[in-house]
């Protein structure tokens, strides 16, 4: 909807601030991704072009191993936080008001109003006690962890879907002989699957990146690809470094590209 | 399951209860002393109170009313989206009082068409059947029987929001016919469209309903659309029906204030009752002639006593001062081409307008005026209360 009386470019000095905000964002990004590509090992002098830095991080096998922990992770933890999320969106917009209602929305959405760093602590703690308790020291907690962190994310998009789908279609259905079940198999369901994906894209993204519920988790070996680097960074920063962030950021795109085709092609 | 039980029978009820219905009683809906409470105590509201109502096999029905006059509410409960908090409903003599929507052999075209925005138009259409789980056969069969019925064979495979409003309704009585309902239920369908459109979709409708020979239970607030449309009709207010009639006894023997209000233009009249015989009365006016008139059921006014009466502008017609039963002095005249309104005021300073058709050549009376008016015989109404 235009405004065609205010416009903001004629504020005095947009421009410089829109530019300037938009180099800070992403002047960081550019250069890390050049240096990735430089022959020298130097983060300031360009010596060349060269791929030898890739090279080195596909043939570290930590590399390697940690990178398909990290994917693994995160597509388990999206999958099972995705559909843990749906069942809960269905169940706080598809029955009626009831009260506590508020209440629900806040715990299910702890994660992200908890500050990350006292749901590490507490995991720490709450992970050892098990820990001792059962023997077990699996990738199990991590899966764990990494899901119920996963859940808002999952959550917020899948409820907007439902909360903005004309309900008359779910009326229209059982209006033509559908049970509930099929009315939600043939008509919720497929309505909703934008909603699902980018609730699954966006646990997946967040269980891939985060660093400090992984780094309270873990056992022993249980490094994902960010607290690897991170690792790795406390003892000298290689151009290798660059080439394993830009593979990341570069996953990261195409995910963020596979989501936004498939919720502009249903849409 | 019980459920596939329920849906079996049905499917092989579905092609002779045509001719059982139309042969058992003639009733396709029976109503009984329903009432519709939403809210408790003293946030209660009264969406329906003990409506008693039979709408007959192969009808078109209109259930016609301002909005918030619970008409919409009656459809709903008709149709099992809401339940009644009081009273009876019987489907083919059979009683749905608690039986969910998907198990009724009612269909609905919904204000918003609820096209599913994810399938075809063809799969739209064929959705009903395809949950009652007819064979591919049938369905496919059916879907291009319908595509033909609403002239939308061309647009088959297009999804619902490539097609118009129009074409949208259209592909939503499609579907809502697909299952050859017992009765169709139309939640002013028509109320999105623009005139033209209207008008046409008026006429579709009529069309499809004495093709499918379906019971048609139609919502509206249109007076126009209700009195061209239907075979009987229904004017609600305030959760209870006023009147239940042809659109011709509703037009021209309205019962109360409201019904005589809501449809038509009308003229109400303050009268003085001289004479009660039956079902007419002789009334009168300060000037002393007398006008007869009928009466709505119930009406038993006394001589003497002044009551309240109607006549549609239609009916009254400009004469010589000095005759036909009452005199006026004309205030103005409006030309709307194919009539005249004319608009009078009367000896004791009520007003009251004519409405005359024109013809060529044929003057507007000059304002301030003295003229006579004669009203057709029986066209005069007192109303109830």
């Amino acid at each position: 909807m235009a405004n065609h009386r205010f416009d903001v470019r004629v504020l005095p000095g947009f421009g410089v601030v829109a530019i300037f905000t938009l180099v800070m964002l992403y002047l960081p990004i550019i250069i890390l991704v050049i240096f990735s590509f430089n022959e020298s090992q130097s983060q300031a002098v360009w010596g060349g072009f060269s791929l030898k830095w890739y090279e080195a991080a596909f043939n570290n096998r930590q590399v390697v191993d940690v990178s398909i922990r990290s994917l693994w992770l995160a597509l388990v933890a999206a999958g099972i936080a995705t559909m843990l999320a749906t069942l809960a969106a269905l169940a706080t917009t598809r029955v009626g008001r009831f009260p506590g209602q508020t209440m629900i929305y806040a715990l299910i959405n702890q994660p992200l109003m908890v500050p990350e760093i006292v749901t590490g602590i507490a995991l720490l703690i709450f992970v050892a006690f098990l820990k001792v308790q059962t023997g077990y020291s699996g990738m199990g907690y991590m899966v764990a962890a990494h899901t119920a962190f996963c859940i808002p994310f999952a959550y917020l998009p899948i409820r907007a879907r439902l909360e903005t789908m004309d309900l008359t279609l779910e009326t229209a259905a059982a209006d033509l002989y559908a049970t509930p079940v099929q009315t939600f198999t043939h008509v919720t369901l497929p309505l909703l699957v934008p909603g699902i994906v980018a609730g699954f894209m966006l646990g997946f993204v967040v269980s891939l990146d985060t660093v400090v519920i992984t780094e309270f988790v873990k056992s022993a070996g249980q490094d994902t690809l960010p607290t690897y680097m991170l690792g790795q960074l406390r003892r000298s920063v290689t151009p290798e470094m660059n080439a394993i962030a830009t593979l990341f950021l570069a996953l990261s795109l195409v995910v963020v590209s596979v989501f936004f085709l498939i919720t502009r092609k249903r849409g | 399951m019980n459920d596939s039980a329920t849906r079996a029978d049905y499917q092989g009820k579905g092609d002779a209860t045509v001719a059982d219905g139309a042969q058992q009683s003639g009733n396709e809906i029976e109503i009984e002393a329903v009432s519709k409470v939403f809210g408790l105590g003293a946030a209660a509201f009264h969406a329906l109170t003990e409506i008693d109502l039979t709408i007959r096999t192969g009808e078109f029905f209109t259930l016609l009313g301002p909005s918030g006059c619970g008409k919409t509410t009656l459809l709903r409960v008709i149709a099992g989206f809401e339940h009644p908090s009081s009273g009876q409903l019987r489907i083919m003599g059979q009683d749905v009082v608690g039986q969910a929507p998907n198990r009724r052999l009612v269909n609905t075209v919904f204000q918003n068409y609820a096209l599913f925005p994810h399938m075809t138009v063809a799969q739209n259409i064929g959705f009903g059947l395809k949950m009652l789980g007819r064979p591919r056969s049938e369905i496919d069969a059916t879907t291009s029987e319908m595509l033909h019925l609403v002239k939308m064979e061309a647009m088959a495979t297009r999804k619902p929001a490539e097609l118009s409003g129009g074409q949208q309704q259209r592909v939503a009585l499609a579907r809502a016919l697909a299952p050859r309902p017992r009765v169709l239920l139309l939640d002013e369908p028509l109320s999105a469209l623009d005139l033209k459109l209207r008008k046409e979709m008026q006429t579709e409708l009529k069309r499809l309903q004495v093709e499918t020979g379906i019971t048609f239970v139609f919502v509206t607030h249109d007076q126009e659309e209700a009195l061209t449309m239907s075979d009987r009709l229904a004017v609600m207010n305030k959760g209870r029906i006023l009147q239940l009639g042809s659109p011709h006894d509703i037009y021209h023997a309205p019962k109360e204030r409201f019904v005589a209000d809501f449809i038509g233009e009308t003229n109400f009249l303050s009268l003085k009752v001289i004479a009660v015989q039956g079902r007419s009365a002789d009334l009168t006016l300060p000037d002393g002639r007398s006008i007869p008139a009928r009466m709505a059921q119930g009406v038993t006014p006394a001589p003497g006593e002044t009551v309240s009466a109607v006549i549609r502008p239609e009916q009254a017609q400009l004469v010589e001062a000095g005759t036909g039963e009452l005199s006026a002095t004309v205030n103005s005249s409006v030309f709307f081409g194919t009539d005249t309104h004319i608009h009078l005021t009367l000896e004791d300073g009520q007003p009251f307008t004519v409405r005359r058709q024109n013809t060529v050549g044929q003057a507007a009376p000059a304002t301030g005026a003295r003229v006579g008016l004669a009203l057709a015989p029986g066209a005069l109404q007192v109303l109830r209360g």
